[in-house]
């Protein structure tokens, strides 16, 4: 839908970050700072010096002496939020799910470690997932967009969105995890199991899907309930047509103060975590093969797992005006005007009539349906009719994506419908 | 605006996309004395870490259960488990147990009698009385 560069965002998966020094200790790991918006924490660094191989290894940042200067002196090593990747190769759970999604082996199980590690669970962004998900999300969007316009080229902008929705929305997601057999484990720590999908209920995460703009009047579009046109829905919200929030200012904890009431927000916390969680892994997981196999295997990876799943589009149609949008679809086309004809019927006088309506233009049929009234009959045969224009398919066509490989035929322009009928 | 559009999930087949197998751990539960491990102590020694190698996807685990009868627990993707006693069982036989345990899906055994099963909506329809010519009686 929006143009995604998914090229720059994969640098931030690579990008610097400071040291691990501010948020050494349990304490003030409870007040680390709000997590933002991902595309404000973007780097664009040209020089992509590091490997994730060295991500890795600069775990041992964890267990530097500095670390235990703290509040916990007693202990010696303050626990981790999250297991340590070292763990990732001993992991059972770990190699069996690996091996479960039939991943290359150019995608190190540190990796995989690393995609189950929810920001809720570990906010540090190189031990956490919000990277690689934000990656995994927008060629997930990509795709999932580019195969629905070209394929069902008529389809009206909102029957688009929610189509978007159920392939690759958040509840999609976190059935296909659920799929792939993620358990979630009770509660992140460094004592769990890798193989274990990690978050918490208590810590703020990352939405995963802030792609549009913030309007200016989306306090009040939630309060006094405003509407939303389609067309900015287009413009402005996120892929999936609903209302980016206006990101809240978070005021800066100061240092002295341990208990702060700042974070204490509803906002901040998602409203379905374990959802959330679920759905993140699975971009996550789009997101490392896309970082180690390549923009193809993704692709694949995408059409066998999430595209081929089933979702009948004309049950996602909801008429209020079915006749008068056949009317005015007709008058745009140059047919003419649709008339209704009873066809057949039977019992007219008894409890329980059926009457089979069929809508004509001239001699053409556009659609026909049976109902317990003369009214219902039209206006469900009229819905017929819609549906049947609305879900018009060219078949299978090539996707723009087709030709982002070396060798690709040259891109064969594909039917592109003129708009919507009512707008 | 006359048209709304209402929230549906897709809905996903296993085996039409990709393939997940379901079986997902296996427990295998052995006796160090009792003469009914016999087999299993044998097909832990010879054929377990061959039958693991071939199977990348299941998760195993052993552990003793002294002075208890040898089992196989497979644990699925779908929350279930399927548990097998094998006393006395040589270990081929074993083996064809724990080949049982990683094909099965975790389903509950049901009975099947249409020879199709599907999700997708019939190409001919649902015969309708108001269409066709009818029948003169």
């Amino acid at each position: 839908m929006k143009r995604i560069r998914y090229q720059q965002l994969s640098r931030q998966w690579l990008a610097t970050t400071p040291a691990r020094s501010a948020t050494p200790s349990q304490v003030s790991r409870l007040s680390r700072p709000a997590p933002t918006a991902l595309h404000c924490q973007r780097r664009c660094q040209s020089s992509t010096s590091i490997t994730p191989d060295e991500v890795f290894s600069e775990a041992e940042v964890h267990d530097s002496p500095e670390e235990s200067t703290n509040i916990h002196e007693v202990r010696s090593k303050p626990l981790l939020p999250s297991p340590h990747p070292d763990r990732a190769l001993r992991s059972a759970k770990l190699a069996a799910l690996h091996a479960r999604l039939s991943l290359s082996s150019k995608i190190p199980r540190q990796v995989l470690a690393r995609a189950l590690v929810d920001p809720s669970a570990d906010a540090h962004p190189k031990f956490n997932n919000a990277n690689l998900a934000f990656v995994g999300a927008s060629l997930l969007q990509y795709h999932t967009s580019e195969w629905l316009v070209t394929r069902y080229p008529r389809l009206p902008m909102s029957i688009l969105f929610a189509a978007m929705k159920g392939y690759a929305g958040d509840p999609a997601l976190h059935r296909i995890a659920r799929a792939w057999g993620v358990e979630a484990a009770a509660a992140p720590g460094e004592e769990v199991d890798p193989g274990y999908l990690q978050f918490s209920h208590n810590n703020p995460t990352v939405k995963m899907h802030k792609w549009g703009y913030a309007r200016a009047e989306s306090k009040e579009l939630n309060k006094y309930k405003w509407r939303r046109g389609m067309s900015s829905r287009i413009v402005l919200d996120d892929p999936f047509g609903n209302l980016v929030d206006e990101p809240e200012d978070i005021p800066q904890e100061t240092d002295g103060l341990e208990v702060s009431d700042a974070r204490n927000k509803k906002d901040l916390v998602v409203q379905n975590v374990d959802k959330n969680a679920h759905a993140n892994f699975v971009r996550a997981v789009v997101g490392a093969i896309y970082l180690h196999c390549g923009s193809e295997t993704a692709k694949t990876f995408i059409k066998s797992h999430v595209l081929s799943r089933q979702l009948d589009l004309s049950n996602l149609f909801n008429f209020s005006l079915p006749q008068r949008e056949l009317t005015r679809l007709c008058a745009r086309e140059n047919f003419d005007p649709p008339v209704a004809r009873l066809l057949s019927e039977t019992g007219r006088l008894s409890r329980t009539p059926v009457y089979v309506v069929g809508i004509y233009s001239g001699y053409d049929k556009l659609g026909e349906a049976a109902g317990p009234s003369l009214d219902a009959a039209k206006s469900a045969a009229a819905i017929n009719a819609l549906k049947s224009w609305y879900l018009y398919s060219p078949g299978e066509v090539g996707l723009p994506s087709d030709t982002f490989a070396e060798d690709a035929a040259p891109w064969k322009p594909v039917y592109v419908d003129i708009g919507e009928i009512i707008s | 605006m006359t048209i709304r559009a209402l929230e549906k999930v897709s809905v996903g087949q296993n085996g039409v996309g990709a393939f997940i197998l379901q079986c997902r751990k296996m427990d295998i539960h052995y006796c160090d004395q009792s003469g009914s491990s016999r087999g299993m102590n044998a097909f832990i020694k010879s054929q377990l870490s061959k039958f693991a190698s071939r199977n990348p996807q299941i998760e195993f685990a052993v552990s003793p259960r002294p002075r208890k009868h040898p089992v196989l627990i497979g644990h699925y993707i779908n929350g279930k488990h399927k548990s097998i006693c094998v006393k006395n069982m040589d270990s081929l036989q074993i083996l064809k147990k724990a080949e049982l345990l990683r094909d099965a899906s975790g389903e509950k055994i049901k009975r099947v009698n249409k020879p199709i099963t599907s999700i997708n909506e019939s190409v001919r329809s649902v015969w309708s009385p108001y269409h066709g010519n009818g029948m003169p009686v």
